[in-house]
This record gives structure tokens, C-alpha cells and sequence, in this order.
């Protein structure tokens, strides 16, 4: 009677049988570095680990860092939950939000930071060239594009409204991937979109206007996000995950002095065009994440009600 | 040539003594209205963003993304991801004919303990495959095992369901004959039951080989485990509007591979049956 049950886990189980390793599939001694996974998404934010990893920083701290650029963020806390990936890349409000509801994060590093400049950020609110909206406040009654609700990009957003002394609640958000920002921006399909690098250049190139750095307006010095790795996994290896933060550190460092070099790296990940990588505004990388900053992302996120109740921020840091 | 060779109505010498008239010049055009389908496509694909309906910058004109595809054809990466991709659909498609077989004859031949199970698949079946993306991160990651949770569960029961209509159909009174000649359980399953079910099996192995490319392109999209899929995901997050479309005519040609690939097969497997003989010889 239990056949229907065997009948749909019969190809899983076949798989399964040869999924047990795993778990601790990431961390085979290899030639004596410790190979470690990182789950990361194939966007500028990630360049200094590339970087890190090009440069022989990780080596240099016996580890032999592997990089799954898989396509969105999404996968990337189950894999750090399960043991698939060693480390991950996110922005911070996702990881207040997993932190609030219970999975056992700690961050290990930055990861970007605002570069804190007026219409010179990474990213930024845009609107058509010939849209009525002059400033974050005009966004009231307005749709604006973001790649995910409940997340950094509306809750920065609505900071920029309010401190252009509009209403947030009046803005009405929209999902819509980061791709297909310029084209819903150029045909009028959207009042405003809120975009990061590469499209932040794309749409500024083809003319559009920029009203608003929400990064900036939310704070100047905005750890927008961070590395950070499963808590018990940590716990286990306290050694190998100090190794791992120090080239973590060094990497964003290297990062920071060496803005050419970053450039140069992002074509072996991505696909951007060479055209745009020489305007890519690159972010801010400094290893210390701002914690004042994240304060006040976190502050937000219980006055928009992402979250029900102020965060422990201080067990979020390792 | 083609045109000239169908336009004079030379004297055919290649035509058959079976086959009359017609057959000879449908058999040419097929190909050439296929060609001329994809040649009109192309067509109306390089006038849209030419005439400036749409966009250039978001729907290159034709010549431009086969250019970008034929410079992609030549680096390694790429057929890496097509290799990827072809692994995913080939083992996936495999393990869900395999157990789909095994199980589908196995159940076919206890119609009581089929009875029971009905309901579970009506209710595990309308299920998408899409669905179990968390479920398919959270065991196996991003590698290939993601792809194939997916590849499997969808194909499973387009297969499964065939062969039990298959078992079902069998001719009760061929199923008696074969008892009364004293055929052993094998040889009726060998002889009797097999044949029934093959052209059964061939439409599920069509129908799950087509949605086996899919599912590998949508978990290496979605879930970002390695082949076309991830190379999809990668140029759309850079921007790169010509390599999307790149690789999304190198997924179409792969699935137009495929499909004559099963029909041979299914041809050839099924060269005995009405279907495929009352074609070549109509």
C-alpha cells in the first residue's frame, strides 16, 4: 500500500543514495589547504573575493576557496543552512530577516558598502527623462520597480521618500527582475525603477534620470552587505573560519586599493560588456561592516514592519 | 537545386515502384517547409528591431545574436554547458524510464494494488516539477542533482501513466491464447504485454524528453546548477542582452536535436507498428 509513496521517491532515492557526502563534501583536505565553498551571486558586489582568489589570499590562509555563482540569491541561505556552501554573500536586511526567524546566521565580513556620494552610488531610483517626478517625494502615488519585496530596495527606497519629506506608504512597489528594469523604464511601463550595477549604468547611459540614492539617503555609510556563514558550522571549526574572515579582509582591502584590477576581474564572472565595466560605479569595500549603519537598516525594517520586534543585532556579528 | 530538381517534372528516377505519384514531392517539400518556417522566423526577427518596433537593445536583430552565437560556439565554455545540460537531460530521463518501467509493468500486472494507488499519483501528478526547487536546493545544492530531482519527478509520471494505459490495453483474448499455448509469466510480459505497451512507452519517452530539456534548463536558471541554464542566468544579470538571446536559440536547436532524435528512435523501435508502416506506405 505504501507503493505511490515508493513510486514518487524511487529516482529520488536512486539520487539520494549517492547525495550522502554532501555535508561535508566542502572541507576534503586538499594538498593541505582546506577547500571551502562559497555561495555567491554573479554581480559586481563579489568581485573582491574573485579578486582574493586570483591573488592567492585564501591560499595563503590554507584555504582553497571554490565559487558557485548559481543565479540568484535564492539559493544561497538553504545551501549555507545545509552545509552546501561553507559561506555565502547577502545583503543585510535578508539577513536580519533569517536571523529574526531563527536560522542561525553570523556574518563574517563586509561585503559592499555605499560609496555615500549624492547620484554617484552603486545603485539608485530612476525615472524616465521626461517623467514628471523630480524628487524621491513625487515618488507618492507612483509605482517603483525593485527586485524583491520586503527587502534592501524598498526599505532604502521609502527612507528616501521620507527624508524627502514625502509619504512612503503612498509608494506602491513592484517586483520585477533587475533585468528587466531598462526596458520597463524606456517603454513607460513603470513610473520608476530602482536599479544597481551593471543597469544603474545601463539606464543611466540611455539618458534616464536619477532622483534618489537610497543607499546614501538611508546612511551615508550603508553596509549594504556581508559575508556570513551557519552558525554551528562556525562553532565547529572556529580556527579555519578565523582564517577564512582574515582572507575575507584582506581580499576587500586588496579590493579597495586596487579599483583597476577589480574591473579586470569582473569579466571572468560575469558577462558584462567591456564598454560598461569602464562606468560601473564600484562599490565602497571596507572589511569592518558599519554597524551604526545596520542599526539603522534594521530600525527601518520595524517601522515598515519587515520585522515584528527590534533585533539582537549583536549575536548577527560573529 | 532542391527547387529545380522538384519544378521539371523529370522522369523520377529514384521513386519506387511502391511508392506513387505524390509521395516524392511531399518527402522533399517536408524539410523545405521546415526551412523556410525557421528562414521566414528569422526573417520577421531581423525586421521587428530593424523597423524599430522594438527595441534593439533589447531584441537584437537576428544576425546579430547568431553572430554572437557562432563566437560562443567556439569557446569551450560553452559546449561545457551544453555537455551539462545534455548530462541532466540524459541521466534524468533515464532514471525516470527506468523506474517508470519497472514500476508501471510491476503495478500493471496487480490491477488491485494499482487501484490502490491511483489516487496518490492523481494527487502527486498535477504537482509542477518547479515546485520542489526549494526542496531539490536544500538536499542536493546547486549541482547536478538538483537538476535531476526536477528532470526525474516531471518525467516520471508522463512515462509511468503511459506504460499503465499500456499494460491496460493489452488484448485479453492474445493474453488467453498465450495462456492456453502454456507461456510462462516472462514470456507473456515478453511476447504479449511488451509489444502493447511500446507504442505507450515511445509517446511517454517522446512527450518526457522534450519536457526533460525544460526542467534542465529551468533548474540550471533557477537554481543556478551548471549548463545553458546557468549561462542564461549569468548574461541576463550582466546586462548582456545578446548572449541571453544566444543561448536561448543554442537551448531551441538543442530541443529541435532532441525531437528528431526520439522520432528516429521511435521509427525505428516501432517499425513493425501501424503507425509507422501505414506512414511509409500511404
Amino acid at each position: 500500500m505504501r507503493r505511490p509513496l515508493a513510486a514518487l521517491t524511487a529516482g529520488a532515492a536512486l539520487l539520494a543514495a549517492t547525495a550522502c557526502g554532501a555535508q561535508g563534501a566542502s572541507s576534503e583536505e586538499d594538498g593541505g589547504l582546506t577547500t571551502l565553498t562559497a555561495g555567491v551571486i554573479p554581480i559586481v558586489d563579489v568581485a573582491p573575493v574573485y579578486l582574493g582568489v586570483e591573488q592567492g589570499i585564501f591560499a595563503e590562509h590554507g584555504i582553497d576557496l571554490r565559487l558557485e555563482s548559481g543565479s540568484g540569491g535564492a539559493a544561497i541561505v538553504p545551501g549555507v543552512i545545509s552545509g552546501e556552501f561553507d559561506l555565502g554573500f547577502s545583503n543585510l536586511v535578508s539577513l536580519i530577516v533569517a536571523r529574526e526567524e531563527g536560522l542561525p546566521l553570523v556574518t563574517l565580513s563586509n561585503g559592499a558598502t555605499t560609496v555615500g556620494e549624492q547620484g554617484a552610488d552603486f545603485g539608485g531610483v530612476f525615472v524616465p527623462a521626461d517623467s514628471p517626478v523630480e524628487s524621491a517625494a513625487d515618488l507618492e502615488g507612483a509605482t517603483v520597480a525593485i527586485n524583491n519585496l520586503n527587502n534592501i530596495g524598498d526599505t532604502t527606497v521609502r527612507e528616501s521618500v521620507r527624508e524627502a519629506g514625502g509619504d512612503p506608504a503612498a509608494v506602491e512597489f513592484l517586483e520585477l527582475p533587475f533585468p528587466d528594469m531598462p526596458a520597463a523604464l524606456e517603454t513607460g511601463q513603470i513610473d520608476a525603477v530602482w536599479a544597481v550595477e551593471p543597469f544603474a549604468s545601463i539606464i543611466r547611459e540611455s539618458g534616464e534620470r536619477e532622483i534618489a540614492s537610497n543607499f546614501v539617503d538611508t546612511h551615508e555609510n550603508l553596509s549594504v552587505a556581508a559575508y556570513f556563514a551557519a552558525e554551528p558550522r562556525v562553532a565547529e571549526d572556529p580556527e579555519l573560519f578565523d582564517e577564512l574572515t582574515a582572507a575575507l579582509e584582506e581580499s576587500l582591502a586588496y579590493a579597495e586599493a586596487h579599483p583597476d584590477e577589480v574591473r579586470s576581474v569582473i569579466t571572468t564572472y560575469t558577462e558584462i560588456d567591456q564598454s560598461v565595466i569602464e562606468e560601473l560605479t564600484l562599490p565602497r569595500f571596507p572589511a569592518d561592516i558599519d554597524t551604526d549603519s545596520v542599526q539603522t537598516l534594521a530600525d527601518l525594517m520595524v517601522e515598515d514592519g519587515l520585522i515584528d520586534s527590534e533585533p539582537d543585532l549583536d549575536t548577527l556579528y560573529r | 537545386m532542391t527547387a529545380t530538381s522538384t519544378d521539371s517534372r523529370a522522369p523520377d528516377p529514384p521513386a519506387p515502384a511502391r511508392s506513387p505519384r505524390r509521395p516524392a514531392r511531399a518527402g522533399l517539400g517536408r524539410p523545405l517547409l521546415g526551412a523556410v518556417g525557421i528562414l521566414a522566423l528569422l526573417g520577421l526577427w531581423e525586421a521587428v528591431p530593424r523597423l524599430g518596433v522594438v527595441s534593439a537593445r533589447y531584441l537584437p536583430p537576428a544576425t546579430d545574436v547568431l553572430a554572437a552565437l557562432g563566437v560562443r560556439a567556439t569557446t569551450p565554455g560553452f559546449w561545457t554547458a551544453v555537455g551539462d545540460t545534455l548530462a541532466g537531460w540524459a541521466l534524468g530521463l533515464a532514471i525516470a524510464f527506468t523506474a517508470a518501467v519497472v514500476l508501471g509493468f510491476t503495478l500493471g500486472a496487480l490491477p488491485r494494488i494499482r487501484a490502490y494507488t491511483n489516487s496518490t499519483v492523481d494527487f502527486l501528478r498535477p504537482i509542477p516539477s518547479v515546485a520542489l526547487i526549494p526542496l531539490a536546493v536544500l538536499l542536493y545544492g546547486t549541482d547536478l542533482r538538483s537538476t535531476l530531482l526536477l528532470v526525474v519527478y516531471a518525467c516520471f509520471w508522463l512515462i509511468y501513466i503511459q506504460v499503465l494505459y499500456g499494460v491496460a490495453d493489452v488484448d485479453p483474448v492474445a493474453e488467453q491464447t498465450a495462456r492456453s499455448y502454456g507461456l510462462g509469466r516472462l514470456a507473456r510480459v515478453r511476447y504479449v504485454v511488451w509489444p502493447t505497451t511500446l507504442p505507450y512507452l515511445m509517446t511517454g519517452v517522446r512527450l518526457a524528453a522534450a519536457v526533460a530539456l525544460i526542467l534542465s534548463i529551468t533548474a540550471q536558471l533557477v537554481i543556478g546548477s551548471p549548463g545553458i541554464g546557468r549561462e542564461i542566468a549569468v548574461a541576463q544579470s550582466s546586462g548582456a542582452v545578446e548572449s541571453v538571446y544566444a543561448l536561448i536559440v543554442a537551448t531551441g536547436a538543442l530541443g529541435v536535436v532532441i525531437n528528431i532524435g526520439v522520432r528516429v528512435l521511435e521509427r525505428r523501435v516501432l517499425r513493425w507498428h501501424t503507425s509507422v508502416r501505414g506512414e511509409a506506405t500511404a
